[in-house]
């Protein structure tokens, strides 16, 4: 590079690039009216079933996070079919979750109905294991929420959970399943702290991204 | 109740009933005796019998635990009358009725009913109240479940275990056995999940307080911790498979110990300097320093009759290793070299030197297939069979005068390396240790269990120091004599139990390992005696090296000598040594 990297604020950036970046988080994340109302304000150009497949997305997810997931499955399976069959990761954390539901809603029998036709064939290999153990778990526990486990009732599980199935949709549908914005930023934190521990000899504080972003 | 004459006796045994009771169920010791006793004890001449407290002549035996482990023997016996009767006559029961009444529920698996009668036996710790409920409602879940009824025993998880806030990771695996008692199987298949309830019985028993519900076979466990006692402290223990009787104290006499010379052998033509059986106990080597080594063989009944005559070196020959399967042999000529020899064809295989420097002890690798030699430029070598040098450890490693042993699991190399301290090298850990002394340490011996090392010193003590973990001294064995010489000792007999060593007054000396104490000094040879080394498949067997150019084989006294025609070491002795 012929820029001396502490000058990297004299390199030139294209517009472009930058509305790409940031309709890329916006389709990833399925913001279907700001995308719309972006691309009317910026002229940027805007791929093709975009607001369509956003839409669907969308729907699937409120499902997962929500903690619906058969009709979070039966979403999937219209509009990307097999997906969930053939991602297994996947499919065992979309049962566990229908699992979770029995379990908070008190349906025991129904609960362990399910979990002995449903989720015991994935205990056939290693790694399904602890996490079957953790889910069973639950069951011994009148209330749930109080027991070791319930990190697995909670809304970032959930929300994980539905994370993974987006990225797992977008890849199916030979898109990218992680946003421009996100890379950008990894990358970016990492060679800010490669940087700054040239300059922490110096005395400088190391990298802080929330500090970045602030000033 | 009452046979003759029994009025005031009989009252006397029901009061005491009443009060075991009250103590065995709050655990603690019998209550004191009703008054009136103490006043008969004063009125009857004889000791013993009747109300008191204690028995046995030392005192220390509670009248009520003794009776109670009674009666218990007797019903594992089977001699159900005997023991019911016996507590009927003792008035000592056996156990409380709230015991009687648990161990039959948990017999009859009435769960709910032995973890109410739990509450009711009088334990103080509610810990173990806890615990002990928690392992009865685990038998009641898998009982459940082997009877397929699943969501009653998730119930009971539920409802009984859990809400007692104990033993977390337990039910979290009790949950997973719902689905299915091991994932790999197939759900609703025929594996039974509960033990016995015989088996839960003990386990309970093992977890509340021994005062409430006597261990099983706890009368024979205390006779057997008498008779390892008595086997222990036996100082001339050295025959396998004694049986001990439980009538007298075990005791063996001195004629266990090997006083006698049954043989000497006159093969060398100068000092001889070590000698060492081989691991099978069926040949001997010794080395001399005439320059060669001799390999002997004993046949089976003990007589020992030279085999191969092994000579090469230069120099005299200071010490020999045997190869871990016998079948080969190391010699080790002082500040030369190392031969290998073939045991059954005396053949030399190899000879191991290195330019300008001469070797001073060997050692074989427990795989067989390396050894180890000191050098004289005190570093330690390693080679292969075929003679490549594979590592080398230079430094402060050994001394000229040098003794060399690897523990039997290739970890740990151990060789004199300053006069007065030896070094334990851990390859693996790369680790060293040492062990320091106030004097010069003269030799080494490392016991078969790798646990224990006999180090030689100059002021004419032997130290035994436990090499496991910390290295620390254990104990010192005093008597033998050594003032010019190198002197060795070694471990011998039944399970290593004694320590022998040489000694510049021409006897050979033996101690009992375990107390330290002198239980023989045996004379015989006519110059001083260097190294000693005892049969290991033959705990009554040792041999002795001497400046007098002999070997003499020790056996029993009494043992009668045997011998070969063939080369003269058939001279004929009896009762030699010792008393």
């Amino acid at each position: 590079m012929d820029v001396d990297p502490r000058h990297f604020n004299q390199v030139a950036i294209n517009d472009n690039d930058i509305h790409n970046i940031v309709l890329s988080y916006l389709v990833h994340n399925c913001y279907k009216e700001t995308v719309e109302s972006f691309v009317a304000s910026t002229g940027t150009k805007q791929p093709a079933d975009c607001i369509e497949d956003m839409e669907k997305r969308k729907r699937i997810f409120q499902c997962a996070v929500e903690g619906n997931a058969q009709k979070a499955i039966e979403l999937t399976e219209e509009l990307a079919p097999d997906l969930v069959e053939k991602n297994k990761d996947l499919h065992f954390d979309l049962l566990s979750l229908h699992f979770v539901e029995l379990v908070c809603a008190k349906k025991c029998t129904e609960a362990l109905e399910f979990a002995q036709n449903k989720l015991t064939p994935f205990g056939k290999v290693e790694k399904y294991v602890t996490k079957l153990e953790d889910f069973m778990a639950l069951l011994a526990y009148k209330e749930p929420e109080k027991s070791p486990m319930f990190h697995l009732l909670s809304f970032e599980y959930r929300q994980q959970v539905a994370d993974s199935l987006n990225r797992a949709v977008l890849e199916h549908s030979n898109l990218p399943n992680y946003s421009a914005m996100e890379r950008l930023i990894q990358q970016t934190t990492v060679v800010r702290q490669c940087m700054s521990e040239d300059n922490a000899k110096n005395g400088n504080p190391p990298f802080s991204l929330n500090d970045f972003l602030r000033s | 109740m009452g046979g003759v004459g029994d009025e005031e006796p009989a009252t006397k045994r029901m009061k005491l009933s009443a009060g075991e009771l009250r103590g065995l169920s709050n655990g603690s010791s019998c209550a004191e005796p009703v008054a009136g006793s103490s006043r008969d004890l004063m009125a009857r001449p004889l000791p013993s019998e009747g109300d008191e407290q204690v028995v046995g002549s030392k005192g220390v035996i509670k009248r009520v635990e003794f009776v109670r482990l009674i009666a218990k023997a007797l019903y594992s016996l089977g001699y159900k009358k005997s023991g019911a009767h016996l507590e009927e006559e003792s008035g000592i029961p056996l156990h409380s009725s709230f015991v009687n009444l648990f161990m039959q529920q948990i017999l009859d698996g009435n769960w709910d009913g032995s973890v109410d009668t739990l509450q009711k036996i009088g334990l103080s710790d509610e810990t173990i109240v806890k615990s002990a409920s928690f392992m009865i409602l685990e038998q009641k879940y898998f009982e459940l479940l082997d009877e397929e009824k699943d969501m009653d025993a998730l119930k009971t998880l539920r409802t009984e275990i859990v809400p007692l806030c104990i033993n977390g990771s337990r039910v979290r695996e009790l949950s997973s056995c719902i689905v299915s008692p091991s994932f790999g199987g197939t759900p609703g298949k025929n594996i039974v999940r509960a033990k016995s309830r015989s088996k839960l019985l003990e386990d309970l028993q093992k977890l509340l307080p021994p005062t409430l519900m006597i261990l099983d076979r706890r009368l024979e466990h205390l006779v057997e911790q008498a008779l390892v006692l008595q086997r222990d402290a036996c100082i001339f223990h050295n025959t396998l498979n004694e049986e001990m009787s439980l009538y007298t104290d075990h005791w063996c006499g001195k004629e266990q110990i090997p006083s006698q010379t049954l043989q000497i052998l006159q093969a060398h033509n100068d000092e001889v300097w070590f000698l060492q059986f081989s691991h099978d106990g069926k040949y001997l080597a010794s080395s001399s320093s005439d320059q060669s080594a001799i390999i002997w063989e004993v046949d089976v009944n003990g007589g020992v009759s030279l085999k191969h005559r092994l000579s090469g070196h230069q120099k005299p020959v200071s010490s020999v290793s045997w190869s871990p399967d016998d079948h080969q042999l190391l010699t080790c000529g002082v500040e030369e070299a190392v031969r290998r020899w073939d045991v059954s064809s005396g053949e030399c295989l190899h000879v191991y030197e290195k330019p300008g420097v001469g070797l001073v002890s060997c050692g074989w690798f427990p795989d067989g297939k390396c050894l180890f030699s000191g050098v004289s430029d005190k570093s330690i070598c390693m080679w292969e069979l075929d003679g490549k040098e594979l590592e080398c450890w230079k430094g402060q490693r050994s001394l000229r005068i040098s003794d060399l042993e690897i523990t039997s699991d290739g970890k740990q190399l151990i060789s004199n390396c300053r006069e007065n301290a030896i070094l334990l090298l851990d390859r693996e850990a790369k680790v060293e240790t040492f062990i320091e002394e106030d004097q010069t340490i003269t030799s080494f011996s490392l016991s078969r269990d790798n646990r224990f090392l006999l180090v030689n010193l100059l002021n004419q003590e032997i130290h035994l120091w436990n090499i496991e973990g910390e290295n620390k001294l254990v104990a010192k064995y005093k008597g033998h004599k050594r003032a010019r010489f190198v002197i060795r000792s070694c471990f011998g007999g039944l399970e290593e139990a004694f320590v022998a060593s040489g000694s510049e007054d021409s006897q050979v000396y033996i101690w009992h390992r375990g107390s330290g104490e002198l239980i023989e000094a045996l004379p015989g040879h006519s110059g001083a005696v260097n190294c000693v080394s005892w049969n290991p498949a033959n705990p009554h067997m040792f041999a002795s090296a001497s400046d007098d150019r002999t070997i003499r084989i020790w056996g029993l006294s009494g043992q009668k000598v045997k011998h070969r025609g063939a080369h003269s070491n058939g001279i004929h002795l009896n009762c030699n040594g010792g008393t």
